[in-house]
């Protein structure tokens, strides 16, 4: 089963086009490795499922149902925590929990549970009453990552959730995420880290100037492969700065 | 599969508390707007009470209470704006947009705490009029109605304000000449009857005019004067709020964020 099918999307951020004919789909319980040099359209392209941005043209299908036309429904659908930490300073790490899953839809019990079970699992019950912003770097990522993996949702965006992060926080996120795909979840994750993928036993697709280039399991594209097009992709750049520059 | 579409209202309950809480764990701000007006009447009273005393006994109250509750709710307007712009330098307006919540939720939500603390801060100066003065409120409801127009007004341009401008200094500046412009334009200052007359011309387009009004008139009973200057103070509000709503909901991208 299909939950994100999103084709021929089409971004430009005044002459430069951050997604050109951009196309993936993601099935019930796969995890996508979304790489790619930075500009290649990944977190445009999240951002654009995740509803905070417009394509000019394109169709995004979330469960079937227009993302574009229907937003606010396929929110409702989608887990999702941006490249950039973003969390209220004086808000404390279990009121950011709370906050996200009520936004959710989750209430009462199932809320109180649903706090303490991310919270656990993503080793942030002895921070519970710490403000943000009195935080480790690691302790905000998790706690961003757990905002989005509050509740159990069909689709998960993940921008670079491991960037920066220790290697605890990152196989903390890693399983968790391991263990929503199981559970039926459709993920994509957006990563600089080739092995994670490998961790996450993820298909890779290779993003470059807006477009998927590449996509295939890890059996069919292997991380060398998958590195090899990524230089080749960045060496072909420097050769057109050659040129253009000459 | 599909989850159902929580609440308008779970969300909103939730989305209201957690802006208290941040209103609450920061008091700097609203202390400070709730305490500098009590301390300009204390001293300013005796200068007005003298200087319009021909009007009558209470004139001198009236136009010092109304005055800095004009001035004041103004320049507490900052409170309101501030709260979007800071969401927006945190990017966690975009983690909430992210969400089911409409964008009118949102600023719903932002617009409780803020509401309260406007209304808070003109009872307050009322009550302490009332008290240490002896102003006298005739009719309890009617200046109830001005007080809530004035809010509403307030929450709309400054909500407005927030949502349009690109940075917190593009706020302050707006906020700093707006808040003394619109005071001073409105008769919050000097009394509209007393200003310049190219300032008397211009002065209804400051909704501190309509507020002075509107308090003006429910001080001294006057439920038609009244009535009218509240109607135009919720239309401003109204007004405000509805192209805030639209700013806010329109898809942005990286490149207009902050």
């Amino acid at each position: 089963m299909r939950i994100l099918e999103a084709s021929g999307l089409v971004k430009a951020y005044g002459r430069q086009r951050a997604l050109d004919g951009f196309t993936l789909e993601v099935a019930a319980g796969e995890i996508v490795g979304l790489v790619g040099r930075n500009g290649a359209g990944k977190t445009t392209f999240v951002e654009v499922v995740a509803g905070l941005v417009r394509p000019e043209a394109g169709r995004v299908l979330v469960c079937g149902a227009d993302a574009l036309a229907r937003t606010r429904a396929a929110r409702a659908l989608t887990g999702f925590s941006p490249q950039e930490t973003a969390l209220y300073p004086a808000a404390t790490v279990a009121e950011h929990l709370r906050l996200f899953g009520a936004l959710a839809g989750l209430r009462g019990p199932e809320l109180r549970r649903a706090v303490d079970d991310i919270a656990g699992r993503m080793d942030l019950a002895d921070v519970g009453g710490k403000p943000a912003g009195l935080l480790s770097g690691g302790q905000r990522k998790r706690t961003q990552a757990a905002t989005a993996l509050i509740a159990e949702r069909p689709l998960l965006l993940l921008d670079e959730p491991t960037v920066g992060a220790d290697p605890a926080t990152r196989a903390r996120l890693l399983a968790v995420v391991t263990d929503r795909a199981a559970a039926g979840a459709a993920v994509v994750y957006t990563t600089h880290y080739l092995p994670e993928l490998a961790e996450l036993r993820a298909t890779v697709a290779v993003a470059q100037a807006g477009r998927i280039i590449a996509r295939g399991t890890l059996g069919e594209l292997s991380l060398d492969h998958v590195n090899a097009l990524l230089v080749a992709e960045e060496a072909g750049e420097e050769d057109g700065d050659g040129a253009a520059a000459a | 599969m599909a989850l159902p579409l929580p609440d308008a209202g779970v969300r909103m309950t939730a989305l209201v508390r957690h802006d208290t809480t941040l209103m609450v764990r920061e008091p700097g701000p609203v202390i400070s707007r709730l305490v500098q007006p009590l301390v300009l009447i204390t001293l300013m009273h005796p200068l007005y009470a003298a200087a319009l005393a021909a009007q009558g006994p209470q004139a001198g109250t009236v136009q010092v209470v109304t005055g800095m509750l004009v001035m004041f709710s103004l320049l507490a307007l900052s409170v309101v704006g501030t709260g979007i712009m800071t969401e927006r330098a945190w990017r966690t307006w975009d983690r909430l947009r992210a969400t089911p919540a409409r964008a009118a939720e949102l600023l719903g939500a932002k617009a409780v705490p803020a509401f309260a603390l406007l209304v808070v801060l003109q009872t307050e100066l009322i009550g302490f009029g009332a008290v240490a003065f002896g102003l006298r409120v005739p009719d309890p409801a009617l200046l109830a109605l001005a007080v809530a127009s004035w809010a509403l007004a307030l929450l709309g341009i400054g909500t407005a304000l927030g949502a349009m401008l690109r940075s917190q200094s593009e706020l302050n500046v707006a906020y700093d000449i707006g808040g003394l412009l619109f005071s001073a334009l409105g008769g919050a200052l000097i009394p509209s009857g007393e200003l310049p007359g190219w300032a008397r011309v211009i002065a209804p387009s400051s909704p501190g005019y309509w507020a002075m009004g509107a308090l003006r008139s429910a001080l001294r009973g006057q439920a038609a004067a009244t009535l009218r200057d509240a109607a135009v103070l919720a239309g401003v509000g109204a007004a405000a709020c509805a192209l805030a709503a639209w700013r806010m909901s329109r898809n942005s991208s990286r490149s207009r964020l902050l």
